[in-house]
């Protein structure tokens, strides 16, 4: 009866309420779609540097990443990625032999990490082969063919055809030089990362460096992001001479980015929050103010404080709650619909992808927001009726019976 | 052992100008079925009156004792507590909460009392019956007149089986016939309930029905006509 009241209450000045509950509504509404939108963003970006190279778990030699030189392969390579292969949520893994070089053309040249792949297992692991714009993906039969960035290619002023020579060092520390035909031209949403990856089949790289099969680095793909921390809990103890580490490590950057969309988010409700704070409780000390005869009324007939101070709550946060709600699906359901047709931020493509995200975004926003969300309202409702209700219970009846 | 004894009450309001004795050294028992009115030309303090022997206000000096308890040894909330479980309250207007219906106002006090569903819908409507509204139980206050809201005030105030009631100026905003229906209830309630009840008027044909008379006049009891000590 008495939640029945507060709803009744509520509805008393349709127009004040209106007001206040279409603020929140619509607060929410533009904080919620600019969070999903930032969190979709973040989420872009993260899976598109898994698919384009970082992959869920990478193994290297230890100090690899401080010292990339050709010797630092890794012991037993073949073998430790033939057993990843067999590991419970492993879905794929790749053997990669990685040498810097120096890539040259008639005009210029640029430095350059040769990737070695054996492109079946390649293409299990990334999405490279998907993003050819120009040619194959090694499935022609020339000599010593080479797929290279989009960026690298105008660098370079090559084409698809064109002849490239790379000159890296030999195990033994000799320098080797050799042509390479451009069968394929790929373009992700990192034009850093198209300018200096280039990839060729492992085979003609041995064969070039006089070397036995050796690889540097095994990127390996679990079933899903969720299932990635068990996995890595059977990889790092059973290879713990070895570099195990997850993308997170890998690029602390792209984790921290993604992250912080999530802070930003959390900040910007906040914000929206604050702001609406106020405006409830100015909406709902009126509300009292208004009603100051009724308020002594009650507390002259026998209703306690803490009564009335629950009663002036409760409006407040039904009051707050049913603009959160509006809010929530509104945001919800727009959410819903752009993370369908996905948003084309293709206008702001070149900033975009410097941050090698991809330009068509699908903004999301995980259950647990709006579970927090919901939290946060009723908590600044609470907090909005403080003075309120404060201000109620602190009514005189004698005096404010005597007022007309 | 009187339901209500007023000892030495006064109460003093310090204005910036000079102290008001709204209520001079009062003294007064008042006995169970009483049907008292407290009588006195405007400002001779019968609000205040009323406020005092309701736990509403403070006196400044003396005591208000229903059935012999100092009601000045009450803290705040078991004061409230008090006048929910002992005092039936009827205003002069406004008494009732706009979004409820009759039925809905009659029945938020015993919800306060933590009666139960059924006991409240049942009680309630008997009472609704009892001040002649039984066909308006579903109407909001806007919908009903000013005497039919005042039954509806006092249906309230019996609801929660108080020791008394007390009404300040019941009738004031009621035209002379209405007003006289509305006591004719009272007295009714008062014989059928051997309800108490104390109100306050200033008018002479309400004065005529009660069965006691207090006047006061500057805060002080000038006459008390027809009580049974
Ligand atoms: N809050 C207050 N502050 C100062 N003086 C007050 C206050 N309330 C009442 N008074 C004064 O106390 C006196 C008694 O007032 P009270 O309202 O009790 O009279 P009343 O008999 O009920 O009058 P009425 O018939 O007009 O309702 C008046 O002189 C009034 O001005
Ligand atoms: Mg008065």
């Amino acid at each position: 009866m008495i939640a029945s009241l507060a709803w009744k209450n509520i509805w008393r000045n349709k127009k004040r309420s209106l007001i206040i509950i279409l603020a929140t509504a619509l607060g929410l509404w533009g904080c919620l779609l600019a969070g999903a939108i930032w969190m979709g963003w973040g989420e872009s970006m993260v899976d598109t540097a898994i698919d384009r190279d970082l992959s869920n778990i990478q193994i290297h030699k230890k100090g690899y990443t401080q010292n990339n030189e050709i010797v630092n392969f890794i012991p037993n390579g073949f073998r430790i990625l033939k057993e990843t292969q067999s590991i419970a949520g492993v879905k794929a893994v790749s053997g990669r032999t990685l040498v810097e070089a120096m890539a040259a053309s008639p005009t210029s040249t640029f430095g350059v990490k040769i990737v070695g792949i054996i492109p079946a297992q390649a293409k299990k692991v990334t999405d490279i082969y998907n993003r050819l714009i120009e040619g194959n993906y090694f499935t022609g039969n020339g000599r010593n063919p080479i797929v290279i960035g989009k960026k690298l290619a105008t660098r370079l002023g090559l084409k698809l055809h064109s002849k490239i020579v790379l000159s890296f060092q030999g195990l033994d520390g000799s320098l080797n030089y050799a042509a390479f035909r451009i069968v394929g031209i790929y373009k992700t949403e990192s034009s850093l990362f198209d300018q200096s990856n280039v990839f060729m089949q492992q085979a003609d790289l041995f064969r070039l460096l006089s070397s036995k099969p050796i690889i540097h680095e095994i990127a390996i793909r679990t079933e899903s992001a969720r299932i990635m921390p068990q996995v890595y809990d059977v990889l790092k103890p059973k290879y713990s001479h070895l570099a195990v580490q997850t993308w997170e490590e890998l690029a602390p950057e792209v984790a921290f980015t993604s992250a912080a969309m999530e802070s930003f988010t959390y900040i910007f409700l906040g914000i929206i929050l604050f702001a609406l704070l106020f405006g409830i409780t100015n909406t709902m000390l009126m509300a009292v103010m208004e009603r100051v005869r009724e308020l002594g009324v009650l507390i002259a007939v026998g209703m306690k404080k803490g009564k009335i101070f629950a009663m002036i709550l409760l409006e407040t946060i039904l009051l707050s709650i049913t603009g959160g709600i509006a809010g929530i699906v509104i945001g919800g359901l727009s959410i819903a619909y752009f993370s369908h047709t996905g948003i084309d931020l293709s206008a702001l493509a070149s900033s975009m992808e410097t941050f090698g995200a991809s330009t068509l975004l699908h903004p999301f926003l995980p259950l647990d927001m709006y579970i927090a969300l919901t939290v946060m309202i009723v908590i600044t409702a609470s907090i909005s009726a403080v003075l309120p209700a404060w201000k109620a219970v602190h009514i005189q009846p004698s005096a404010a019976i005597r007022t007309y | 052992m009187p339901l209500i004894e007023l000892k030495n009450l006064s109460k003093t309001y310090n204005t910036t100008a000079f102290p008001v004795h709204a209520v001079n050294n009062v003294n007064l028992k008042i006995e169970k079925k009483e049907f008292t009115a407290i009588v006195g030309p405007s400002g001779s303090g019968k609000t205040t009156l009323l406020n005092l022997i309701g736990g509403l206000d403070k006196p400044t000096g003396g005591s208000v004792f229903v059935e012999d308890r100092d009601i000045a040894t009450l803290k705040s909330n078991e004061l409230i507590d008090f006048r929910l479980h002992h005092i039936g309250f009827v205003f002069q207007a406004y008494n009732l909460i706009p979004v409820f219906t009759a039925k809905e106002n009659v029945e938020f006090i015993m919800l306060l009392q933590g009666i139960s569903k059924t006991e409240r819908d049942k009680k309630a409507i008997e009472l609704l019956n009892a001040v002649g509204l039984g066909e308006r139980i579903d109407s909001r206050p806007s919908q009903l007149s000013g005497g039919q809201q005042q039954r509806v005030a006092v249906a309230r105030a019996l609801a929660s089986r108080p020791n008394f009631v007390l009404a300040d100026e019941p009738t004031a905003n009621l035209d002379s016939h209405t007003a006289e229906s509305l006591l004719d209830l009272m007295e009714q309630l008062n014989k059928d309930y051997e309800m108490t009840f104390v109100f306050s008027t200033h008018d002479p044909r309400v004065i005529k029905r009660a069965h006691r008379v207090v006047t006061l006049e500057d805060g002080a009891i000038k006459f008390d006509v027809g009580g049974k000590n």
